[in-house]
């Protein structure tokens, strides 16, 4: 009895979890790979026979310029974030204060505004009439409004205010839990600053800097609004380019194909990491 | 948990319940018909409007497509989408017995080559693609065509709509051929041209009232209602008629196939014919109306503005925007692709 | 004296973070329609705001979903958080590694995947849709909450209950949810943020049926913003920022 009973409750959950992601996530990722070989035609979106041109087309310069670009400009803002995180969790992760709460709660308020309507104030501050060319040239250091906005600087700006709290977050966790003692003993045998950052505090927090890492460098390759709404259309991610093959050139199998890639790629990277950290890291990524 | 799970089924009955009552769901370009009339529509007939808008032919064609069962019951394409989309089944032949106010339109659009017998769509805007510059920056008249967009003194600041369509046009009037060329060497040569004044181009923008009240691109491409709307905040902004040749485009209702809601469709439709609607419509987006009954009931200096209704001699010089085929079309778009990625 | 650089690094941040905000505040008192320059100081955006009925019925869409999105998340995010840890189960490691992926997949192809299949399945575009798509991501957030609780649980709690003879749904209900509902309601509150703050995915499986803030503020914001979106985000701002200080202010009462 007792047994049968345990039955029920363990495989009804069980099959509601498996159910849901064959259903919801395994079955959505097998079709946008069998897309990515489909045929396109006007009258459908995708069609039969399965080809490999989609992938031949990939091969095109423009498409190898835009993965080379989206890498770079992803890479750049992780390196921004963390150059501007790290300092600034390291500073919280020590304060021994009673508004040390407080101060961790304010790098999460800003999440519940919408990260658009954030990103729209980014414009209003960067226009040639907007508050920063303003202040600046009522100051008298320029004389002409700032091309700020429209720009691959602004595109930037956006991108590292929209996820430097992603890059805060888990390096605060993870400094938290640093042993200041480590530190101590470090200076007591004679390591002076920089050594002792280097050989100890960096590799005591390098499961947080790569949590960071990965949490910035993923969404910053694909928020396709930023680029959109700062960079006038012009600046182009992957993000942009899967929504425009798909929501624009109706071009389904291309942009599957490049959904297929991009996803391969990113698969090696966080497979590389975890073969580097070892597997047991994994628990505490988030 | 046992007490969420009930309480969720008693929600979602009651949203379902909700969806099932007397709507409507437009879909039509930004800015083109204001709030007003939406409430005035939901006012005298009881029809709740969902009421969303884009900024692209190829946006609203691509949603269509994809979702089969279909929701919208207006749409508002271009006319040579609204060829497109009549020579692939897309499009629900109208029963113009439930249109009443068919007669308010003027003549001259209905009838065109997109839609030889005016049976899938109604004309309700048309306009011109022309050049604005804003005189705080730039000399007044100092551009009179297309080809001095090309010039170098205009590096990075030139705003360009982002419409496949409108910029290969463009291009193709600059080269000497028609904006509806569809040889595709011509194309191909107006894909090279535009490859040329990439490196002036700031943004591609279709939405740009706030762009040039606020200076943000102070030359460029423009339509010439988005222009007059922004030059009632901003004096300094000029319309120029290029020269060389512009183009005339036609936006048209149409109701897509299988609209869930096709009674209310033929209601917002007669609705949207009014005189007195459309009068104030137009007064609002500020676009040419098609509609002759509502023209004749604008102020003077409206009708006779020559940015918005142009004279004879300055509108000779134009051309009509019309259907080029898919295979063209699909041209267009690869191109305009790659030449977003900056060639 | 090494504190000074220290808190003009860490204000410089702050400032970073809070000025577009206190920006945006001021501008929703901005007089012009369609400029992003000042033009004079107005409460006319707060009182169309109020009365502009198609942003509620937005707001009230995207909040239903992410009640909705959120609970049923919690739900079966709970229960496989649950299974990961008390039983051992062929293709366990498998659940865990689909879970893990599903975090770290790019949104847009998730949501370009679900858009395929809603597509093949004929599923129409709307609510259901949405609903689907946001249980989907949400789950596994619940799951990583969730779990991390509850490895911290002395494990002889269950060993001692089922000498006891307690059944496992009993225990279920009498020992661990008790236990684990800061988790839950943690893991519920993740995924209400994430859901009523979603564009990518949500951009491509929404349909014209059911219209949610952050779609509607996307269109908004990039056909032409009315200031009210402003006076929308101002007042969302100081309402979260009221509660913070509300349960704040309770905490520290507390011993």
């Amino acid at each position: 009895m007792k047994q049968h009973d345990d039955g029920t409750l363990k495989y009804s959950s069980l099959g509601i979890i498996w159910l849901w992601l064959i259903v919801f996530a395994l079955l959505p990722f097998c079709l946008v790979a069998l897309a990515s070989f489909a045929s396109h035609d006007d009258a459908h979106l995708l069609s039969f026979p399965l080809t490999l041109a989609n992938y031949a087309e990939l091969n095109n310069s423009v498409y190898l310029r835009i993965f080379k670009q989206s890498f770079y400009i992803a890479g750049t803002c992780t390196m921004i974030c963390l150059l501007l995180g790290y300092p600034f969790a390291y500073i919280i992760a020590r304060i021994r204060s009673r508004y040390k709460s407080f101060l961790t709660l304010l790098i999460v308020i800003p999440f519940w505004t919408s990260s658009l309507i954030r990103t729209y104030s980014m414009i209003t501050m960067l226009k040639p009439k907007g508050i920063i060319s303003s202040i600046l040239m009522w100051l008298g250091i320029i004389d002409k409004p700032l091309p700020l906005l429209f720009t691959d600087t602004s595109v930037m700006i956006g991108l590292v205010y929209n996820l430097l709290p992603f890059m805060v977050l888990p390096l605060l966790t993870n400094i938290e839990r640093l042993d200041h003692r480590l530190v101590d003993a470090a200076r007591d045998l004679g390591a002076n600053r920089f050594t002792t950052f280097r050989r100890v505090i960096l590799p005591l927090t390098m499961p947080g800097i790569i949590s960071g890492c990965i949490l910035v460098f993923l969404p910053a390759m694909t928020i396709f609004y930023i680029p959109d709404l700062l960079g006038g259309s012009k600046s182009i991610l992957l993000g942009n380019l899967i929504q425009n093959q798909f929501l624009v050139a109706q071009n389904w199998p291309l942009g599957s194909a490049i959904s297929v890639v991009f996803t391969l790629i990113l698969a090696i990277m966080i497979l590389i990491y975890w073969r580097t950290m070892g597997k047991k890291d994994h628990r505490e990524f988030l | 948990m046992k007490k969420i799970i009930p309480a969720l089924c008693l929600m979602l009955i009651a949203l379902s319940a909700n969806a099932a009552e007397n709507v409507i769901n437009v879909y039509t370009w930004s800015g083109v018909i204001p709030d007003f009339a939406i409430r005035q529509f939901e006012k005298e007939t009881g029809i709740k409007v969902n009421f969303s808008t884009y900024d692209s032919n190829e946006v609203m064609y691509a949603k269509l497509k994809a979702d089969k069962n279909t929701q919208y019951d207006v749409i508002e394409p271009s006319s040579y989408y609204i060829d497109r989309m009549r020579r692939q089944g897309m499009l629900e032949k109208f029963d113009k017995t439930k249109l009443s106010n068919f007669k308010n339109l003027n003549p001259k659009f209905i009838k065109q080559a997109y839609d030889p017998e005016t049976n899938y769509s109604l004309p309700f805007i048309w306009g011109i693609t022309g050049i604005f510059l804003n005189k705080d920056y730039y000399k007044p008249h100092s551009i009179t065509r297309w080809t001095d967009l090309w010039d170098k003194k205009y590096a990075d600041q030139l705003l360009i709509l982002d419409d496949s369509r409108e910029v290969f046009s463009m291009a193709l009037l600059v080269l000497g051929y028609s904006a509806n060329d569809t040889n595709p060497e011509h194309i191909k040569q107006a894909y090279l041209k535009l490859k040329e004044i990439y490196p002036n181009v700031k943004l591609f923008n279709s939405a740009v009232i706030s762009i040039l009240i606020d200076e943000d691109a102070t030359v460029g491409m423009v339509w010439n209602g988005d222009l007059f709307k922004a030059k009632k905040e901003n004096s300094q902004l000029e319309f120029i008629y290029p020269t060389d040749k512009f183009v005339i485009w036609v936006d048209n209702f149409a109701i897509p196939k299988g609209a869930p809601h096709l009674e209310n469709a033929y209601k917002f439709l007669n609705f949207m014919l009014r005189a007195d609607v459309d009068k104030a419509v137009a007064l609002d987006n500020n676009f040419p109306t098609a509609n002759l009954a509502a023209q004749k009931l604008l102020p003077g200096n409206v009708k006779n503005n020559p940015t918005i209704y142009p004279s004879p001699e300055i509108l000779r010089n134009g051309e009509f925007q019309t259907d080029i085929g898919d295979d063209a079309l699909n041209l267009y778009e690869k191109y305009w692709e790659q030449l977003k990625m900056g060639g | 004296m090494k504190q000074l650089p220290s808190i003009s690094y860490l204000t410089a941040i702050y400032l970073f973070f809070y000025i577009p905000i206190i920006v945006l505040i001021a501008y929703s008192f901005n007089q012009a329609q369609y400029s992003l320059v000042w033009h004079g100081f107005s409460t006319r955006w707060y009182q169309e705001l109020f009365s502009d009925a198609d942003l509620w019925t937005a707001v009230w869409h995207s909040l239903f979903l992410g009640m909705c999105a959120a609970t049923s998340a919690m739900c079966i995010g709970g229960l496989t958080a649950i299974c990961l840890y008390r039983y051992s189960f062929f293709g366990r490691k498998l659940l865990y590694g689909l879970i893990f992926i599903l975090i770290l997949s790019p949104d847009i192809v998730m949501g370009i995947s679900l858009l395929i299949l809603f597509s093949l399945l004929q599923v129409t575009l709307g609510f259901w849709s949405l609903l689907l798509a946001h249980i989907t991501f949400c789950i596994p957030f619940v799951v990583v909450t969730v779990y991390s609780r509850i490895i911290s649980f002395d494990e002889y709690i269950f060993e001692a209950a089922k000498d006891l003879g307690a059944k496992d749904t009993v225990i279920l209900t009498r020992i661990i949810l008790p236990l684990l509902w800061p988790a839950l309601l943690a893991g519920w509150l993740l995924s209400f943020t994430l859901s009523i703050d979603d564009v990518i995915i949500s951009y491509f499986v929404a349909g014209p049926d059911f219209e949610i803030l952050p779609l509607k503020i996307y269109s908004m914001v990039r056909l032409g913003v009315k200031p009210e979106i402003n006076a929308l985000c101002a007042v969302t701002f100081g309402l979260t920022l009221l509660l913070v200080i509300i349960s704040q202010l309770s905490l520290r009462k507390k011993p």
